[in-house]
């Protein structure tokens, strides 16, 4: 299948590129893995595509405890990177989880911030979805709804955000470099996307026009030690989670001095859980304490007709993922 | 004849590109077409607004059902002809342009109004008006022995559970795809198909014209697994309508969207099974199979036929019935009938000798049917006792409790299965040339799916001429060709097989006589008995004289000689014997209970079936079965949304296959059998790796976690078990 024409402009520079993104019907295409899927099935159909992956924006640097990853960085070389590897290997861990190697090679990360949600009502052109189709309803709700989310729903929108470097960059605290034509602003994570209103479920907030140039994530190496990203998914490889943690842990003396833990596959954003963190500070690694942030996790979450096993679960890997990094069962 | 693992024929063509497949065929002045789909799950097409659509660009033409009337009324043309729409995505019109971009462009251009009625969207929505088959497939659909009733009524224990598995999807790499174009009269088809002969006559009932002015090629598929047939021919006709409107080629392929709506589907199936035993052996039998089938067409999958004739039982009751709904038609997929079947009567047997106290394995030893109970027919050959005992030793089954419970996060399970499927034969014919150098051409119209035809006619030829493979070229998948069988049933080899043998038996004869009847050669005065043929020579086995092959043709055949010989279809009713090919299939599981995940470790799988041509491909074909089989366990579900009728998720991304990841160790045994009834002791292997194992899977995970899951796919929410605080590690 092919989708509509488009007229296709190579950008060589981010003002240029900011300049033209902005107009109406205009769309960034960087890796293309995302947005080739959306464009043959119909679901995409700018007028215009700005290509922008030969930007100068693949650099990764880190310095003072800041690292910094250009944002048209591929995931399979930000994952290979000595940078990411030895002291974020949490990153590198929820990129390689993440799609193929032949995806990965492509893919970049911003790219990857920005994928569609995997539902299967937003994928299917026709089908209620207010995501796709303001107004329109939300199929999935009454539907088809095992893959859909648990928490941060509206009446209007159950979809879940598919990445999993996101969920890993939430617990991590990283913040996103955006540029525009007015200038550029840092965001926090989750800031960039949004919670479902009724009848309206946009993804981000950014604006037309916006590029993401970079992440940057500080502070962070302290949690390289104990650190992991645990996926669960139907099948073996090549596929989107059910349900994934990013869990990262600093134990000074037997005590749990700080704890990042957020949650894949259960909201329309990656989903930190500061409740569970907050049980977790102050107490020692063990069954107890592990337990508590599974408890805290699943608080609040609300089931659909055929998602409900996902509440159970997201506590067990909570807890599984406490486990393999605690250092204590 | 010898088994030889040789390489396969096209390997290298393959490996290499240089194989053209059908849809890669590119004529000059080459049209492409797309398909418009109805946006609704039933009702009616009220119009087709096409006055935009011919401004765009490179916009060649526009089939409908309009153009549809000028074929024949028959089953392949209703869906062209009537304007009713009977499932979501149904296409009710064809676009052909200069460039596919510009089919999709102008197909986006035509509007279609279309008049929608209440769908029934799901099974359970008309369960009530559920309608009963008289046959499936060549089987009667209900058959009844002994007095069940009764037998439950006494029997030690009863086993009862309903069984149901899902719809799923073919999925062949290469999609359907025609390239097309009329010769005045005369018809040239390149399309993907399993049937070039059925497709030929199908065009020729269609189109009203003589088979002799249609030519049909598939010369190399992509796979097939039961969807390239019947469903494909309606589209594949507004192809050729639109080709002989523009008086140009026309290609048409479908997407892999359309793959899940208009090429056939493994019908969901709910299974009623009950089991009754007396002192560990089976007194009864009912299995009662309800499956979906379109509101258009009545298809049945022979689901519980082989619950009538697996075991001894005296008392069995078999039925089949069909929910008609507003969703695409199911066809045969790979291993039709005994995938689905298998699972509730081996899922069951599991849980009886469970119930019995009894291994499993024993269970089906102490209930082997010596011969079969539903015709009272002896087996053609039946080594399914050989096949537990050669599967269990090498997976070491009998020690399989001394093994560890428990590998890090994965609680270990043992489960095993019966596969079994009918050896059966068509009619069909092939050619073997010898040329006066002595190199050989087999020529027959069948295909080869990529599972290996092309190695297997070229090997039955050279086997028995004793000619290299080197030497063999082998031609397929024209219907220019003698008519060869389609590509289904497991059927191609043992169908072929006589074919060729006949041909080459009087090549041979040919030959021997030849050579014996110069008096001055080396085999001057020889008899026919005491010539072989070997090694490009035909040798004496009485003495040392032998002769070359290619010496005795410059003498006497310079131009090479040719035979045709012919195959029988299986004659059923006249059977003396029934020809079936079985399998045990035997896996260890690991499921992480907190997690609900699961995966399988380690498959070691027995088959008879036959003798075996190729221990190469056959492994190939049995562990690719088993990975069918693994799917159809774990991973393979087409959803419907039960509020507009349409398929949710069509594309790999969201209908999930094993990948790599997936997939375990496969050890293969194959048990040879000697088979008095069947020509060169040959019997279809394709269907037996993708049955039963997926009870072999269920009944593991019971075994690793103490669940019974009854339901195809397993997944995650099946096996979630407590959570890690609470579970052992």
């Amino acid at each position: 299948m092919s989708g509509p024409s488009f007229h296709y402009i190579e950008a060589t520079r981010l003002d240029d590129a900011l300049a033209q993104g902005a107009r109406h019907g205009a769309t960034y295409v960087a890796g293309g893995t995302d947005f080739l899927q959306l464009w043959k099935t119909g679901l995409a159909a700018p007028k215009t595509v700005i290509d922008i992956c030969r930007l100068p924006l693949a650099e990764i640097s880190y310095a003072g405890d800041t690292l910094s990853l250009g944002a048209l960085s591929r995931l399979s070389d930000v994952a290979a990177h000595p940078d990411v590897k030895i002291h974020h290997p949490l990153i590198a861990d929820a990129i390689l989880a993440s799609a193929s190697g032949q995806l990965r090679n492509m893919a970049t990360l911003g790219g990857n911030l920005l994928q569609r949600t995997r539902c299967p009502y937003f994928r299917s052109a026709g089908l209620a979805c207010n995501k796709r189709a303001p107004g329109s309803g939300c199929g999935a709700r009454d539907g088809e709804n095992r893959h859909a989310a648990l928490f941060g729903t509206s009446s209007g929108c159950v979809a879940t955000h598919a990445s999993d470097l996101a969920v890993a960059l939430a617990a991590l605290d990283a913040e996103i470099v955006v540029a525009s034509a007015a200038g550029e602003r840092r965001l926090r994570l989750p800031d960039l996307y949004l919670l479902p209103a009724p009848t309206t479920a946009p993804d981000s907030s950014l604006a037309d026009g916006d590029v993401i140039t970079a992440i940057s994530i500080h502070d962070a190496c302290r949690f390289a030690p104990r650190s992991t990203y645990l996926k669960i998914r139907d099948r073996a490889s090549f596929e989107f989670a059910v349900v994934s943690v990013a869990a990262a842990l600093q134990i000074e003396d037997g005590v749990i001095t700080a704890a990042r833990l957020a949650a894949g596959g259960v909201a329309p954003l990656p989903w930190r859980l500061h409740g569970s963190e907050a049980a977790l500070v102050g107490r020692a690694p063990g069954k107890a304490a592990f337990a508590a942030a599974g408890d805290l996790a699943i608080e609040g979450a609300t089931p659909l007709a055929k998602n409900a096993f996902k509440i159970p679960l997201l506590r067990s890997a909570v807890i599984r993922a406490l486990q393999t990094i605690g250092g204590v069962s | 004849m010898n088994a030889h693992s040789h390489a396969r024929y096209e390997a290298l063509l393959k490996v290499t590109g240089q194989a053209r497949f059908e849809g890669e065929i590119a004529p000059a002045g080459l049209l492409h077409a797309t398909l418009i789909e109805a946006p609704i799950a039933c009702g009616e097409l009220v119009s087709v607004d096409a006055v935009e659509a011919p401004t765009r660009p490179g916009f060649a033409t526009l089939v409908t059902h309009d153009d549809s009337a000028s074929l024949k009324s028959s089953a392949a043309t209703t869906l062209i002809r009537e304007t009713a729409i009977h499932f979501h995505g149904q296409p009710v019109a064809l676009v052909a342009a200069s460039t596919l971009a510009e089919a999709h462009d102008a197909a986006r251009a035509v509007r279609i109004a279309t008049a929608a009625r209440p769908a029934v969207t799901q099974m359970d929505q008309a369960l009530g008006a559920a309608i009963a088959p008289e046959m499936v497939g060549r089987f009667p659909a209900a058959t009844r022995r002994g007095d069940v009733a009764t037998a439950l009524g006494e029997a030690e224990l009863v086993i009862r559970n309903r069984y149901s598995t899902q719809v799923n999807n073919h999925h062949p790499m290469e999609p359907h795809v025609v390239v097309c174009w009329w010769e005045g009269p005369k018809a040239v088809v390149h399309t993907s198909t399993q049937a070039i002969f059925a497709t030929r006559a199908t065009i020729a009932q269609a189109f009203d014209m003589p088979p002799r002015n249609i030519r049909v090629l598939a010369r190399f598929l992509g796979g097939g697994f039961g969807c390239k047939g019947q469903l494909w021919w309606p589209w594949m006709f507004w192809a050729m309508l639109a080709s002989r409107k523009t008086g140009r080629p026309v290609r048409l392929e479908l997407s892999r969207a359309q793959m899940f709506t208009l090429v056939g589907r493994r019908q969901q199936t709910e299974q009623d099974l009950a089991l009754g035993f007396a002192n560990g052996r089976l007194t009864a039998i009912t299995h009662d199979v309800v499956a979906q089938t379109s509101a258009h067409t009545d298809y049945s999958d022979s689901t519980a036929v082989y619950s009538r004739l697996l075991y001894a039982c005296p008392n069995v009751s078999t039925t089949h019935r069909l929910v008609r709904t507003n969703e695409p038609q199911p066809v045969p997929m790979r291993a039709p009938g005994t995938a689905p079947g298998t699972f509730a009567l081996e899922s069951a047997m599991d849980e009886a000798a469970e119930r019995l106290g009894l291994d499993p394995l024993d269970l089906r030893v102490k209930n082997f049917a010596d011969h079969d109970q539903e015709t009272g027919r002896p087996w053609s050959s039946n080594s399914l006792l050989s096949c537990y005992r050669v599967g269990a030793e090498r997976f070491g089954w009998a020690d399989r409790q001394k093994r560890k419970k428990r590998d890090g996060r994965w609680t270990i399970g043992f489960g095993m299965a019966t596969t079994l499927y009918p050896a059966i034969r068509q009619a069909c014919r092939a050619r073997v040339r010898l040329n006066g150098d002595a190199s050989l051409v087999v020529q027959c119209g069948t295909q080869d799916m990529g599972s290996g035809t092309y190695t297997a006619l070229g090997q039955i030829a050279a086997d028995a001429l004793g000619i290299p493979m080197a030497k063999v070229t082998v031609e397929l998948g024209d219907t220019w060709l003698p008519d060869g069988p389609f590509s289904g049933g497991s059927q191609v080899t043992a169908s072929i097989f006589p074919a060729v043998q006949s041909a080459t038996a009087q090549l041979r004869a040919m030959l021997a006589s030849m050579a014996a009847s110069d008096a001055n050669g080396p085999l001057g005065g020889k008899t026919s008995d005491d010539l072989d043929f070997e090694g490009e020579l035909i040798r004496s086995r009485s003495s040392n004289a032998a002769e070359r092959l290619s010496d005795v043709l410059a003498r006497t055949a310079p131009d090479g000689l040719v035979a045709e010989g012919e195959s029988a279809a299986t004659d059923h009713p006249k059977l003396a014997a029934t020809g079936m090919g079985h399998g045990a299939v035997f896996v260890e599981i690991g499921v992480d209970s907190a997690l609900g995940e699961i995966r399988v470790r380690r498959v070691c799988a027995a088959f008879a079936a036959g003798r075996i041509l190729n221990p190469l491909l056959a492994r190939s074909q049995y562990v690719g079965g088993l990975i069918g089989g693994i799917g159809m366990a774990l991973h393979e579900q087409t959803l419907t949304d039960r509020a507009t009728g349409c398929i949710l998720g069509k594309s790999f991304a969201d209908y999930l296959i094993p990948v790599h990841a997936d997939m375990p160790e496969f050890d293969i045994a194959m048990i040879e059998e000697d088979d008095p009834h069947l020509p060169g002791s040959v019997k279809g292997i394709g269907m037996l790796g993708s049955a039963g194992i997926q009870a072999a899977i269920a009944s593991a995970v019971h075994d690793a976690i103490g669940k019974r899951i009854r339901h195809l796919p397993i997944r995650i929410e099946d096996c979630l078990g407590p959570a890690c605080d609470t579970a052992q590690r």
